[in-house]
């Protein structure tokens, strides 16, 4: 292989190659990637919204339990794209700092110190030999007391950033460009106008009309900051209401 | 933790001619990432590039206070970069505790280089990939000093670090004077920034720091930076 003076470890765990990169980290993001599922969020004027698909895989499956949208605490929502095993690993470790937080400081963990501890936990798995990144790109949703409501994104290189609109997963690219020509004026969407954003946004880059059983949406609002996952019901009132509006 | 002793042997080792090439390609990560510099009156001053205008609200600040007078800026990775930021505040912190007394500069880069020169010899991990300037103002006057991923560190009176490192270094040897003002030194690092800028320099793309005979380390807002941009038209 001709890879320069590199030791050949640089593959396999997160040391330096010669061009300064760690090719762990890039591998995990690819995880993400072939996971072959995308993942949208949306940020509005006083609600967030995170819509994901749900591939059942085998009839045989309890759909029930094939979920990739956890509540972390009552008011904090994760939406993991990437390997299902390594995202219930971090939701396990995320809902019991958020726990701890609470009982510690008497006050609910905001949603970006939340986003900030993942990160920094990822950033471990990049430094450290023993232990390789999660193959899992979290967005955490919230409403704060101070900055309203909230969505961040958590990626395996232990970056984290506040987003009003974003994807992740094996449409990521194409989702984001569909974002940013509905979010280019700094609309102040309404709850409505956010959830269907973000299920038309997923609809577009997949160029699939769906059923409500075939997504996921969860949501976090101002006036009910308790985060929720949409019934089949509600999912399907938001799916005519966009295709009426089409 | 328990998984480390699976790896207790250190992951950055000598090559026959001596390198530590870890640490090679540790500042090659460095290298490529944003331009940041510092002019000892003292300033830091550092391009941030968002990859697109959905990141813009909450955007993640660069330049950091480690205490009310240091200020720090790096090139590099952001993780690695908010792992020092959060060891040196707690060693500032802790100093301040024992001896009733700000950290003084030198002290708080030392313990911070020392960090970074255990992950190039410690078990299991490797070099942090960040270079950082490190500014600050106490007993014994302003202060900038680089520390890189080695653990090595120097004081400055101007040094720059990321992509286009030695143009900017060559510009601030030209431009530096021993009895500049705070504000000719902001004037001459935006002038070296603008040097290698791709694209349209302006508040929302770059960020100053700044820290005068006031001992205060202070993040400049967008508006005062459109005052400094102004200026040097």
């Amino acid at each position: 292989m001709s890879r320069g003076s590199g030791t050949g470890y640089d593959r396999h765990i997160t040391i330096f190659s010669p061009e300064g990169r760690l090719f762990q980290v890039e591998y995990a993001f690819k995880a993400v990637k072939t996971a072959g599922i995308t993942s949208i969020g949306v940020r509005g004027k006083d609600s967030v919204c995170v819509v994901t698909q749900k591939k059942v895989p085998d009839k045989l499956l309890d759909q029930s339990s094939v979920s990739h949208l956890f509540p972390i605490t009552k008011y904090i929502g994760l939406l993991a794209t990437g390997i299902t095993a390594d995202a219930r690993s971090l939701v396990q470790q995320a809902r019991n700092e958020a726990a701890e937080f609470r009982f510690s400081y008497g006050y609910e963990m905001p949603v970006d110190i939340l986003a900030k501890w993942i990160a920094d936990k990822s950033q471990v798995y990049t430094q450290h030999a023993y232990m390789r990144p999660l193959g899992v790109v979290a967005m955490v949703l919230g409403v704060d007391e101070e900055n309203g409501p909230l969505l961040y994104k958590s990626d395996p290189a232990g970056h984290f950033y506040g987003h009003m609109a974003t994807s992740a997963g094996m449409k990521e690219q194409e989702a984001i460009n569909f974002l940013e020509k509905k979010m280019k004026e700094n609309p102040a969407f309404t709850y409505d106008e956010t959830v269907q954003t973000a299920i038309s946004a997923l609809q577009s880059v997949l160029q699939e009309d769906f059923k409500a059983t075939e997504i996921e949406v969860g949501v976090v609002r101002a006036e009910n900051k308790v985060f929720r996952t949409l019934t089949t019901e509600e999912i399907e009132e938001h799916l005519t209401a966009i295709s009426e509006r089409d | 933790e328990m998984g480390d002793s699976q790896y207790s042997f250190s992951l950055t080792t000598f090559s026959p001619s001596g390198k530590l090439v870890q640490i090679e390609h540790a500042l090659t990560a460095v290298g490529s990432g944003q331009t940041s510099l510092g002019i000892k009156d003292c300033l830091l001053q550092e391009t941030y590039l968002p990859l697109t205008f959905l990141f813009r609200l909450f955007q993640v600040q660069k330049i950091q206070h480690l205490t009310p007078n240091i200020g720090v800026v790096y090139s590099g990775m952001g993780p690695d970069f908010r792992v020092l930021v959060k060891k040196s505040r707690k060693q500032a912190e802790q100093y301040l505790r024992l001896y009733k007394e700000p950290i003084p500069v030198t002290q708080l880069v030392r313990e911070t280089a020392t960090v970074m020169q255990e992950f190039t010899q410690s078990g299991g991990v490797r070099p942090f990939g960040v270079s950082l300037l490190v500014a600050g103002y106490d007993d014994k006057g302003p202060q900038l000093y680089q520390v890189d991923p080695s653990g090595s560190y120097f004081s400055w009176k101007a040094s720059a670090m990321g992509k286009n490192v030695s143009n900017a270094k060559t510009f601030l040897e030209k431009r530096y004077t021993e009895d500049m003002e705070l504000d000719d030194a902001i004037h001459t690092a935006i002038l070296t920034l603008k040097e290698g800028f791709e694209g349209e320099i302006s508040s929302k793309n770059i960020e100053i720091g700044k820290i005068g005979a006031d001992k205060v380390f202070r993040v400049l807002t967008p508006a005062e930076i459109d005052d400094y941009l102004a200026e040097v038209e």
